[in-house]
């Protein structure tokens, strides 16, 4: 019976493939026509540790590791049809949409944004749901 | 395929208003995407800033008018997260919720979270195309 769930990318960072155990978490999951995304916190794609600095620069951070997450997978960013933002306070909701509105081509996908409390004092956790 | 809904009056449409990056909703795969649902005039975009009960009301009739553009309606509700400011009132979300979601309702997660703008409510919702 083929499955209509599969894991498509653990992850960016050889680290994380190489361990025992793998990532916790899953980066990326397709399931039917859809891929879902883990909730991504800043971090350096070569290293593979945590980026910490203002919100503006860990949603860069974010969105260029989410770009190249998708394309690994077979999809991208115009593929997106939902975000989810967590911001460690709202009031930081423009720096992150300043930057955001950089890498979303016409038309964006639909968005929620709010504010929560992030692990590991990460300021910014974007997830999403994309097109296979 | 991935297709933008529009929104069905000028108020919804938070990108013109508030300059969000975002569409109001994304139909894709037989499913509906909505943007986060706040209680704003669905004609001005004005801020309808009032109880949890008052709130969630607008939040509901904007949703309405949203998905039943896009064909769909709030009987194909299929998940829906609501944040709310504080849980004390979970209680007070489910009275109004049960006015719209009557007979089978859809998945639901409710937490707290900070809400833009100092809403006291905001529905994040999936529905069948």
């Amino acid at each position: 019976m083929s499955s209509r769930r599969e894991v498509i990318v653990a992850s960016l960072f050889a680290r994380d493939r190489a361990s025992t155990f793998g990532p916790a978490v899953s980066t990326l999951v397709r399931g039917g026509d859809f891929l879902f995304v883990s909730g991504l916190a800043a971090v350096d794609p070569d290293s593979g540790e945590r980026v910490r600095g203002t919100t503006a620069s860990e949603t860069r951070q974010i969105l260029v590791n989410l770009k190249q997450l998708l394309e690994v997978a077979g999809s991208s960013l115009d593929k997106v049809v939902k975000v989810n933002v967590l911001l460690h306070s709202m009031l930081e909701a423009p720096n992150m949409n300043d930057v955001y509105a950089r890498f979303f081509r016409e038309p964006p996908p639909a968005r929620t944004v709010c504010g929560a409390r992030l692990p590991d004092d990460a300021k910014v956790i974007i997830e999403c749901t994309a097109l296979v | 395929m991935r297709k933008v809904v529009a929104a069905p009056l000028p108020g919804l449409d938070l990108r013109q208003h508030y300059g969000h990056h975002q569409s109001p909703a994304i139909r894709a795969g037989g499913l509906i995407f909505c943007s986060g649902m706040l209680p704003i005039d669905p004609q001005t975009g004005e801020r309808l800033h009032g109880t949890l009960t008052s709130e969630a009301h607008v939040i509901f009739a904007n949703l309405k008018l949203l998905l039943e553009s896009a064909g769909s309606s709030l009987d194909r509700l299929v998940q829906v997260h609501a944040l709310i400011y504080d849980s004390i009132e979970y209680d007070v979300l489910n009275r109004v919720y049960r006015q719209y979601v009557a007979s089978g309702p859809p998945a639901r997660t409710v937490w707290t979270a900070q809400i833009e703008a100092g809403f006291k409510v905001e529905l994040d919702v999936i529905a069948a195309a």
